[in-house]
């Protein structure tokens, strides 16, 4: 078997270790199974009734986003100890004394990381996806779909931690990386707010110039999630920039990655 | 014929101005049993972590087996202990061991029965279930001995493997390096315990401030009514007037 496979597995069983991963799973579904009440109410706007579906549907995508916020969170938490860990604990030097390459420990832990929040995440939207399915017999389509689409911040949230992490106290990295997500967060979501159908048939569109150069390169983080958004809504999708944010997130993936990578062959052991 | 295991060729390595090691050229051969010994900071860990690519040198360069020790492929037959031994406190001993196993390559029924045969060979059966968080100094490090036994290495890199161990512990050691020895196993040992040395190693080196001072077989380095301590202390006090 392939040393990045090996080290893959060892990072997700070492973190299922952990008996605090299991009560956090689980008062997250309790979290979301509490939900469940908001789908029984009955909700008049103006002065409509609105029906079950409809608000099993908007709730849903408010808790979509709400579990990728605190997906952010988490992985955040999980990705910032893991070099200082593996180094204080014994296990880089596990792993290095063998021919194991360190691109293959580096590409191993994270690809580890990275799997096991997907699979966390997807649990949770699993929870809602279902809860909605049985309480109203509503099928929300592209729910799940939307759910591996925002799976790609995860890896790039992992990314940047891990990288700042070789240079920075751990803590310091995770709230770094969090400050790069709100600016990220005020720049694409005034983005999505100006492009809106209510502020469009509001205020006339105003049509001198297009966003400045660096908010259209920055790392689409909001963007995807709006744009998962967009398939669970089937609405359409706003871009800012020629860029999807897929391809703009995948770039920084992969330069941070080799950034890292580059960093982390100079690191002495 | 005597092949060359190991190949430093006038390695340099600085930390900022400060030369822990300072233009060292030596070979080993194969199945040698070489003792590195120096007074603390005199670079053998240094030495060591640049065999295993922890750290680079600065300049020359490392030859282990026709590999370059950058490359991850020279490390496939080494084991190796550290000294001060760490093992992840969430691992059991036996996990440990089997982690390393599969890293070399060994999977299902061997990989089992390769860790049954280590863990016999450092007197580890019994406690090797527990978590390692558990183990004192030494069965810790009687585990890392372990785990460099595995897969039966060409090359055995022992940086103090002593250190935490009981009399008993050392004895074992000793008995596991003379049966190396007798394998053809080439040995690296790092130890302040000379007497020790004297007794498991062929050919010895004294490092002092990154410098090598003598690098010959023990029979040569010691005298007649000396013992390997005497000549150890005459050449650092001779360095130190």
């Amino acid at each position: 078997m392939n040393n990045v496979i090996k080290i893959t597995i060892y990072t997700i069983l070492d973190q299922m270790r952990h008996k605090s991963f299991y009560v956090l799973l689980g008062l997250s579904i309790l979290f979301i199974l509490m939900i469940r009440g908001c789908y029984d109410g009955g909700y008049t706007v103006n002065g409509k009734m609105v029906d079950t579906a409809t608000v099993a549907w908007h709730v849903s995508k408010i808790v979509f986003h709400l579990i990728a916020a605190g997906m952010f969170l988490m992985v955040s938490m999980l990705s910032m100890k893991i070099f200082s860990r593996d180094h204080a604990d014994g296990s880089t030097v596990m792993f290095l004394a063998r021919s194991v390459f360190r691109w293959q420990y580096i590409l191993g832990r994270v690809t580890g990381t990275w799997a096991l929040c997907l699979v966390f995440m997807f649990i949770l939207h699993l929870t809602i996806f279902l809860t909605v399915w049985v309480k109203t017999g509503t099928v929300i389509p592209g729910y799940l779909t939307a759910s591996l689409v925002c799976s790609i911040n995860l890896l790039f949230v992992i990314a940047c931690v891990c990288f700042l992490s070789l240079f920075m106290p751990d803590f310091i990295s995770a709230f770094f990386t969090m400050g790069l997500l709100f600016v990220g967060f005020l720049s694409d979501g005034g983005y999505q707010i100006i492009n809106s159908d209510i502020v469009r048939s509001a205020v006339p569109v105003s049509t001198n110039g297009g966003p400045a150069l660096w908010r259209v390169l920055y790392p689409k983080v909001f963007m995807l999630q709006a744009y998962a958004d967009a398939i669970i809504s089937k609405s359409e999708f706003h871009n800012m920039g020629p860029f999807h944010p897929l391809l703009n997130l995948s770039f920084f993936i992969l330069l941070i990655l080799m950034l890292m990578l580059g960093c982390f062959n100079r690191k002495e052991i | 014929m005597n092949i060359d295991m190991i190949i430093l060729d006038s390695v340099t390595k600085k930390f900022g101005g400060f030369a822990a090691v300072d233009n060292v050229s030596y070979t080993i051969q194969k199945g040698e049993s070489f003792a590195l010994l120096g007074p603390n900071g005199a670079g053998k860990t240094t030495i060591v972590r640049m065999l295993l690519d922890f750290i680079k040198p600065s300049s020359g360069s490392i030859t282990i087996n026709g590999r370059p020790a950058s490359d991850p492929e020279s490390r496939k037959h080494i084991g190796y202990i550290a000294e001060q031994h760490m093992i992840p406190p969430y691992l059991s001993g036996f996990e440990y061991l089997s982690r390393h196993a599969s890293l070399i390559g060994l999977s299902g029924k061997d990989a089992a029965k390769e860790v049954d045969r280590v863990l016999e060979i450092v007197a580890m059966q019994g406690p090797e279930r527990k978590k390692s968080a558990t183990y004192s100094r030494g069965m810790q490090q009687r585990i890392g001995l372990g785990a460099a036994l595995l897969g039966q290495p060409m090359l055995l890199i022992l940086d103090e493997p002593i250190t935490g161990l009981d009399p008993i512990g050392i004895r074992d050691v000793r008995k596991i390096l003379e049966n190396l020895r007798g394998q053809g196993v080439t040995v690296i040992l790092n130890s302040h315990l000379l007497s020790e040395v004297e007794k498991t190693c062929e050919t010895a080196a004294i490092l002092y401030k990154g410098k090598i001072l003598i690098k010959d077989t023990i029979t040569a380095i010691v005298k007649d009514n000396e013992t390997l301590e005497d000549v150890f202390i005459r050449y650092i006090e001779h360095e130190n007037e």
